[in-house]
C-alpha cells in the first residue's frame, strides 16, 4: 500500500501536475516512466496471485507435457514399432494419448484462468477510474473533452487487455523454452553455442530501439484517439445544432483533420512496431548462417559431427521463436503501456475539493447562512466575485437578482462547495461550511439546476434520484407537489416512460417539472431554485409555487429568478452586479432605494 | 458475413497493398524456408567435396536470402499497415460523415452511447483484424493446404486419417466461432451501454454532485461494468476451448498414426520414414491452424463490428433531401402549415393534432400554450429536424419537401431552448452562423443579442475559449451567444424557442426589440411562456394539447380566447411583467 502512494507520489513529480490549483494538465510530453507504470498494473494483478500461481504451475505442466510428447513418438518407434511390438505399441500409445489430453487439459485451464485474471483486472481498473472520476471537482471536467476521457475507460483500457490476458503465459513458457534449449545446446558443443547467441545481444539492441520509438508512437496514437474521441463525442451530442446550422461539412473538415493526424500517427505506430518481427526474423535467419558457416568449417577440420550441426539448426530455431514471441508481446506492452500511463494519468488526479481530516458531520441544518467577504475566480482569472457580504437567517427566503453573468450562479456554486472560495469565508450555522463532510453538506441543501439534467431510466427512477429509498407514494407525491403529476400521467407508460440519454424525448418544461419534484423528494433543509420555473408556463408556475413555499416552510431557500414577480415575496433580495453585490433588503425597501432595483422594476413593468 | 464483405470495398483504393502485403509475406516464408535447402547443400557438396568456396559461397547466398527475407518482412508490416489504417481512416470518415447527416429521428434510435463506440472501438477493431489478415492469415492456410497435399503423395497410406480429422478440425472452428461471434456481439452491446452510463455521468455530473450520488452512481457503473466484464469473459473463454482442442485432435492423428504404423510396419506395407514425415506434417499443420485460429479469433471479434459499422453506413435518413430542386430562388420566408399532425414515435400519441395556420413574410408570430403542449415540436418541424407524418407545410408555397435541406436550413436560424455551444472559442461559436462572417458582422450580431456587453469584458473577447458544453458561462450568456449564433444568418426565419428564458428581463426586452428594428422583412417564431414576450406580435397562436386553441393578436385573443384569458390573469397577477 505505501509502495502504491510511494509511486503515486512519483508521478505527479514526472507529470508535472500536483499543485492544487494545477492549471490545464497540458499533453505530458515528457518520457514517462514505463516502469512505474507497469508496476502499478502488477498491484491490480497481485489481487489475484493464487489465480496467477496456478495458471503458472499449469503452464509449466502444460509445457513439460507438451515436450515429453515427442520423446515418448521416438520410444515408441525404437522400441516398439521397429521390433514389431504391437500390444507395446497399443499400451503405450494410449499412454501417449493420456499425455496429451492432460497437455490440452492444462493448456485450456491455464489459458481460461488467464482470461478470468486478466478480465477482472481491467474490470477492477476501470472501476477504480470510475470511483475516481466521481470524486474529481467540477474544475476537472470543466478542463477536459468528454469524449477523451471515455476514451480513457474503453480504448486505453482495451489496450491493457490484450496484452494481459497474453504476456504471463508466453513469457513463461518462452523463458522455459529458452532456457531448455540453452542447455542442451551447450552440453553438445560450447564453441557452436557460444556462436548460436552471438546475435542475441544484437537481437536485444534492436528491440530495445525499436520498442522505445515505439512506445512514443503509441503514446501519441492513443493521444489522437482521444482526441478524436472528444471530438466525435462532442459532435454527436451537439448533432442538432450542428443540423440546424447546416454545418455538417464544416464539422466534418474539422473531423477530417484530426482524423488524418491519427491516420499518420497510427500508421507509424504500427509500421514502427511491426518492424520488429521482420528484423528479428533476419538476425536469427542470420545467427543460423554463421552457425552453419562455423559449423561446416569446423567440420571440414573435422572438429565436429554433421548431425551436431543438423541439431544446432533445429535448436537455434527453437531458440529464435520464442524470442520473436517475446519481441512481439513487448510491442503489445508497449501500446498496453501507452493507455495505461493515460488511465493513471487520470487515477492521479488530484481532487482540488476534499474533506478536512476532521470534517465534522451534519444530519441536519438549521439554515443560518453568513457570506463574509467572499472572493472567488473560476480559474485565477478575472474575479467573478467580490467582496460578497449577506446573511440569510433560518427559515428565510432569498432572491437572487441581477443581469446575466453577474455572478449568481456562482454563489450558489459555492453554497454548495462545487469550487472553494478564494478569500473571505461561507458560514453555515456558525461554522465554516468547510468544516463540514462535502456530502453531509450537499445532501442538506436541495438543488435546481439551471439546466435540468435528466438520466435515461424510467420517470420513476430520475425522480427518485433525489431519495433512493423514496416509496412509489412518495415519488408520486412528490411529482404532485411539482406540479409534474399532470404531464406524467399522459405519458405512454406513466412513471414507467422510458426517457432517452439525456432526456431527449420530453420537453424542456417538462424536464424542468421533473428536475424540481427530484429535489423536493430530496427533503433538504436548504432549498436552491436556479431559473428553476424559466421554461415552464406561468399557470404551472403557480401551481409549484404554492406547493415549494409549504414545502420550505421554516426553511432558508435560495431562488434565482428573472420574474421579479416571484421575487416579490423574498425575505431578502440580493441585487448582483459585475460579481458585487450592489444592493440588499427586501422589495419595498428596495424600491425606495430607487437603485439599480427599482430600475429592473420599472424596467419590467414598462414592456 | 455480408456485411464485412461490403466493408471490404473499402480496401478497394488500397488494392495494390493488399495484393502486395500477402505476397511480400509469401516472399518471406519462401526465403526462409530456402534456408534449410541451402543448408543441406552445404553440408552434402561442401563437406563431402571438402570444397571451402563452395561453402563460402553458399554462405553469402544464405545472407543474400535471409536480406530477401527481410525485405519482405518489411514490405508486409509496411504494406499491411498502410491498408489496414487507411482502410480504418477512410470508413471512419465516412460513418462520421453518415452521422452528421442524420435526423434527429435517426439520431434518437441508435442512442449517443452507440454512435460513440462504433465510431471508436468498431472500427479499431476492425483494422486490427484487417492488419492481422494480411499479416499472418494467408501463411497459414497455405501452410495447412501445403501439407496436406504432401501428405497426400509422400504418406497416402495415412491420408485417410486427414480425411477424418480436417472435418472433425471445422466443425469445431466453425462451431466455436459461431458461438463466440454471437457473444461478441454482446461484447459489444455491454460497451454500448458502458459508453452510455460513462457519457451520462459524465454530462450530468452537476446533478450527481448535488445529489451526492457517488455512490449510486458507482453502483450502477458496477452493474453496466460487472455485466461487461462477464460477457467478455464468456466470449473469451469460448475461444480459449479451440486451441486445446485443436491440440488434442492432431494428436489423436498421432497416436492413430503410430498404431497403424505398429500394425502396418508389422505387415511391412509401411515404413517408419513415411510414419516420421507423416507427424512432421501433422505438427506443421497444427502450427498453421494455431496462428490462423488466433487471428480467426481477431476476424471473429471484428464480424459484429463490422455489422455495426454497415448499420449506420446503411440507415436510411428518415429526412431525405430531394436530389436537387431546379431553381429554388431565395426563400422570401411565408409559412404555411396545412393540416399538419405529428407523433415522435410511429404508434404513439400525436404531439401535434391536425395544425394550419399561415403567415406572410416579416410577420413576428408569437406562440403560447401550457409546457408539453407542443410549441417546440412545432418549431421543430420547420427546419425539417423531424418530417410531418401527415398535411404538408409550405414555405414560400412550395412543400418544405421539396426544397433541398440545405437552402431550407440556411435561411432559418433557429435558437432552441437549451443553448448548446462547442468547445473552441466565441468566436468559432458564433461563425457556426455564418463561417464567412466578417468581424463587423459578429459583432453586430452579438450586440442584438445582448451578448456584446459581456463579450466585451472578457479578457480575450470573441477569442475567449469555452469549455466543452460552455460551463465556464452563465446560463444567460450561452443563450445571448445562442442568439447572436442565429443571428449573423441574418435569416429570412427566425425560430427563438423560449430562447430568452435566463435572460433578464432588461436585456431581454432590448433583444425583442431588436428583433423588430433590425429584423424586419425577417418573419419570426417566437415561442414563450410569457405574455410580455409576444405581447406585439402580429398573430399569436395558442397551443393547448397539441392543438390551436386560439389564433389572433394580442387584443383579440383577449376577447376569445379563455386559455389566453387565463394565461394574462395568472401572469399579471403573479407572474408579473404584462402592465401595458
Amino acid at each position: 500500500m505505501s509502495n502504491q502512494t510511494n509511486s503515486i507520489a512519483k508521478m505527479q513529480q514526472l507529470t508535472g501536475g500536483g499543485g492544487p490549483k494545477g492549471r490545464i494538465s497540458g499533453p505530458a510530453a515528457k518520457a514517462k516512466n514505463p516502469k512505474e507504470t507497469l508496476l502499478r498494473v502488477w498491484n491490480y494483478m497481485e489481487k489475484q496471485k493464487a489465480a496467477l500461481l496456478l495458471s503458472t504451475l499449469f503452464v509449466i505442466l502444460s509445457s513439460l507435457l507438451s515436450l515429453s510428447g515427442p520423446y515418448y513418438i521416438g520410444v515408441i518407434i525404437d522400441h516398439y514399432i521397429i521390433p514389431k511390438d504391437v500390444p507395446g505399441t497399443i499400451r503405450m500409445a494410449g499412454m501417449l494419448l493420456g499425455i496429451y489430453l492432460a497437455a490440452s487439459l492444462f493448456t485450456w485451464l491455464q489459458t481460461y484462468m488467464m482470461v478470468n485474471v486478466s478480465l477482472k483486472t481491467i474490470g477492477t481498473l476501470r472501476e477504480d477510474l470510475f470511483i475516481k472520476l466521481q470524486t474529481l471537482s467540477l474544475n476537472f471536467f470543466d478542463r477536459h473533452k468528454h469524449g477523451d476521457l471515455m476514451s480513457r475507460f474503453t480504448n486505453d483500457i482495451d489496450n491493457l487487455n490484450q496484452a494481459l490476458s497474453q504476456s504471463v503465459i508466453q513469457i513463461i513458457s518462452s523463458i522455459l523454452t529458452v532456457a531448455g534449449v540453452a542447455i542442451a545446446m551447450f552440453s553438445l558443443n560450447w564453441v557452436l553455442a557460444i556462436v548460436s547467441f552471438i546475435t542475441v545481444p544484437l537481437m536485444l539492441f534492436v528491440t530495445r530501439q525499436i520498442v522505445r520509438i515505439s512506445r512514443e508512437n503509441f503514446s501519441k496514437r492513443q493521444k489522437d484517439l482521444g482526441e478524436l474521441n472528444g471530438f466525435i463525442e462532442e459532435s454527436i451530442s451537439g448533432g442538432e445544432v450542428i443540423t440546424l446550422f447546416g454545418k455538417e461539412h464544416d464539422t466534418f473538415t474539422e473531423f477530417h483533420t484530426v482524423n488524418e493526424r491519427l491516420r499518420q500517427s497510427a500508421m507509424r505506430a504500427d509500421i514502427f512496431s511491426g518492424l520488429l518481427g521482420p528484423s528479428n526474423n533476419f538476425l536469427s535467419n542470420l545467427g543460423l548462417g554463421l552457425v552453419i558457416g562455423i559449423g561446416t568449417i569446423m567440420a571440414l577440420k573435422g572438429l565436429i559431427t554433421v548431425g551436431i550441426i543438423a541439431s544446432f539448426v533445429t535448436y537455434s530455431r527453437q531458440f529464435s521463436r520464442p524470442i520473436n514471441q517475446i519481441s512481439t508481446l513487448l510491442n503489445s506492452i508497449q501500446a498496453a503501456l501507452a493507455g495505461a500511463e493515460r488511465v493513471f494519468e487520470m487515477m492521479d488526479e488530484v481532487p482540488d475539493l476534499k474533506d478536512k481530516n476532521d470534517a465534522i458531520s451534519v444530519s441536519r441544518f438549521q439554515g443560518n447562512i453568513k457570506f463574509t467577504n467572499v472572493s472567488f475566480s473560476y480559474n485565477n482569472e478575472r474575479k467573478v466575485l467580490q467582496h460578497i457580504n449577506f446573511e440569510a437567517k433560518a427559515g428565510e427566503m432569498i432572491a437572487l437578482v441581477g443581469p446575466t453573468g453577474s455572478g449568481k450562479t456562482t454563489i450558489i456554486n459555492l453554497l454548495m462547495r462545487f469550487y472553494d472560495i478564494n478569500s473571505g469565508e461561507i458560514l453555515i450555522d456558525g461554522r465554516k461550511s468547510k468544516d463540514y463532510k462535502i456530502r453531509d453538506l450537499r445532501k442538506r441543501i436541495g438543488i435546481v439546476l439551471q439546466d435540468p439534467y435528466l438520466f435515461s431510466g424510467t420517470v420513476m427512477e430520475n425522480i427518485r434520484y433525489g431519495r433512493l429509498d423514496a416509496t412509489d407514494e412518495e415519488v408520486i407525491q412528490a411529482a404532485k407537489t411539482a406540479s409534474a403529476h399532470g404531464f406524467i400521467k399522459h405519458l405512454p407508460d406513466q412513471y414507467n416512460t422510458m426517457i432517452a440519454s439525456g432526456g431527449a424525448n420530453i420537453s424542456q418544461g417538462q424536464k424542468q417539472l421533473l428536475s424540481i419534484a427530484r429535489a423536493i423528494l430530496a427533503d433538504a433543509d436548504i432549498l436552491i431554485l436556479d431559473e428553476a420555473t424559466s421554461n415552464i408556463d406561468t399557470r404551472t408556475e403557480v401551481e409549484i409555487q404554492k406547493g415549494i413555499r409549504n414545502l420550505t416552510e421554516g426553511k432558508t431557500s435560495f431562488v434565482i429568478a428573472h420574474r421579479l414577480k416571484t421575487i416579490e415575496q423574498a425575505n431578502r433580495i440580493l441585487v448582483i452586479k459585475d460579481g458585487e453585490l450592489l444592493e440588499q433588503g427586501n422589495h419595498d425597501e428596495l424600491l425606495d432605494q430607487r437603485g439599480f432595483y427599482h430600475g429592473l422594476y420599472s424596467n419590467q413593468l414598462r414592456i | 458475413m455480408k456485411s464485412v464483405k461490403k466493408l471490404l470495398i473499402y480496401t478497394k483504393p488500397y488494392t495494390l497493398f493488399v495484393v502486395l502485403a500477402p505476397l511480400l509475406m509469401a516472399l518471406e516464408v519462401t526465403m526462409d524456408l530456402l534456408q534449410p535447402l541451402i543448408m543441406q547443400k552445404m553440408i552434402d557438396n561442401g563437406i563431402a567435396n571438402n570444397d571451402m568456396t563452395y561453402v563460402v559461397q553458399m554462405g553469402i547466398l544464405m545472407i543474400v536470402v535471409a536480406i530477401i527475407g527481410l525485405a519482405g518482412g518489411v514490405g508486409c508490416t509496411i504494406y499491411s499497415t498502410r491498408a489496414s489504417v487507411n482502410f480504418a481512416a477512410d470508413i471512419r470518415q465516412d460513418v462520421f460523415k453518415k452521422i452528421g447527416h442524420f435526423s434527429s429521428e435517426n439520431r434518437d434510435s441508435f442512442g449517443t452511447g452507440k454512435l460513440i463506440t462504433i465510431v471508436t472501438s468498431d472500427i479499431s477493431l476492425v483494422q486490427t483484424a484487417l492488419m492481422m489478415t494480411l499479416r499472418v492469415f494467408v501463411r497459414g492456410p497455405l501452410l495447412f493446404i501445403g501439407s496436406i497435399i504432401i501428405v497426400f503423395f509422400q504418406a497416402p497410406e495415412l491420408f485417410p486419417i486427414l480425411f477424418v480429422l480436417i472435418p472433425i478440425l471445422l466443425f469445431f472452428i466453425i462451431l466455436l466461432s459461431r458461438r463466440a461471434g454471437a457473444w461478441f456481439k454482446r461484447v459489444q452491446e455491454g460497451m454500448d451501454q458502458l459508453n452510455t452510463k460513462l457519457q451520462e455521468s459524465i454530462a450530468g455530473i452537476r446533478i450527481v454532485k448535488a445529489f451526492v450520488r457517488k455512490d449510486y452512481e458507482i453502483g450502477l457503473f458496477k452493474k453496466v461494468n460487472d455485466s461487461l466484464t462477464k460477457t467478455m469473459t464468456t466470449a473469451d473463454q469460448i475461444i480459449t476451448i479451440l486451441m486445446p482442442i485443436l491440440m488434442f485432435v492432431i494428436n489423436i492423428g498421432i497416436v492413430i498414426a503410430l498404431l497403424l504404423g505398429a500394425v502396418r510396419v508389422g505387415e511391412g506395407a509401411i515404413e517408419v520414414g513415411v510414419i516420421l514425415a507423416f507427424i512432421n506434417y501433422l505438427n506443421i499443420i497444427l502450427m498453421a491452424l494455431m496462428s490462423s485460429s488466433m487471428v480467426l479469433m481477431q476476424l471473429i471479434r471484428a464480424f459484429p463490428s463490422a455489422e455495426r459499422i454497415q448499420q449506420v453506413l446503411e440507415t436510411k435518413n428518415e429526412v431525405e433531401s430531394i436530389i436537387d430542386s431546379g431553381q429554388v430562388s431565395a426563400i422570401k420566408g411565408c409559412v404555411e402549415f396545412k393540416d399538419v399532425s405529428f407523433s415522435y414515435s410511429k404508434n404513439g400519441e400525436q404531439v401535434l393534432k391536425h395544425i394550419s395556420f399561415t403567415v406572410s413574410k416579416g410577420e413576428q408570430i408569437g406562440i403560447i400554450g401550457p409546457t408539453g403542449s407542443g410549441k417546440t415540436t412545432l418549431g421543430k418541424l420547420l427546419p425539417r429536424l423531424y418530417d410531418v407524418d401527415h398535411g404538408e407545410i409550405l414555405v414560400d408555397g412550395i412543400n418544405i419537401k421539396n426544397i433541398t435541406l440545405e437552402s431550407l436550413r440556411s435561411s432559418i436560424g433557429y435558437i432552441a431552448q437549451k443553448p448548446i455551444l462547442f468547445s473552441g472559442s466565441i468566436e468559432n461559436n458564433l461563425k457556426f452562423g455564418k463561417s464567412s462572417a466578417t468581424n463587423e458582422e459578429l459583432a453586430i450580431a452579438s450586440k442584438h443579442a445582448c451578448a456584446a456587453e459581456f463579450i466585451e469584458r472578457l479578457e480575450a473577447r470573441f477569442d475567449h475559449p469555452l469549455t466543452q458544453g460552455a460551463t465556464n458561462l452563465s446560463g444567460g450568456q450561452k443563450q445571448r451567444l445562442s442568439i447572436a449564433r442565429a443571428f449573423v444568418r441574418k435569416p429570412p426565419i427566425l425560430i427563438l424557442d423560449d430562447a430568452t428564458s435566463a435572460v433578464d428581463a432588461n436585456s431581454e426586452a432590448k433583444i425583442l426589440q431588436g428583433l423588430e428594428s433590425d429584423f424586419d422583412g425577417t418573419t419570426t417564431f417566437v415561442i414563450a411562456s410569457k405574455i410580455s414576450s409576444i405581447i406585439h406580435a402580429d398573430k399569436i397562436l395558442v397551443m393547448d394539447d397539441g392543438k390551436i386553441v386560439g389564433n389572433g393578436t394580442h387584443h383579440e385573443l383577449l376577447e376569445n380566447c379563455p386559455l389566453y384569458q387565463e394565461i394574462y390573469h395568472t401572469q399579471a397577477e403573479k407572474g408579473g411583467v404584462v402592465v401595458e
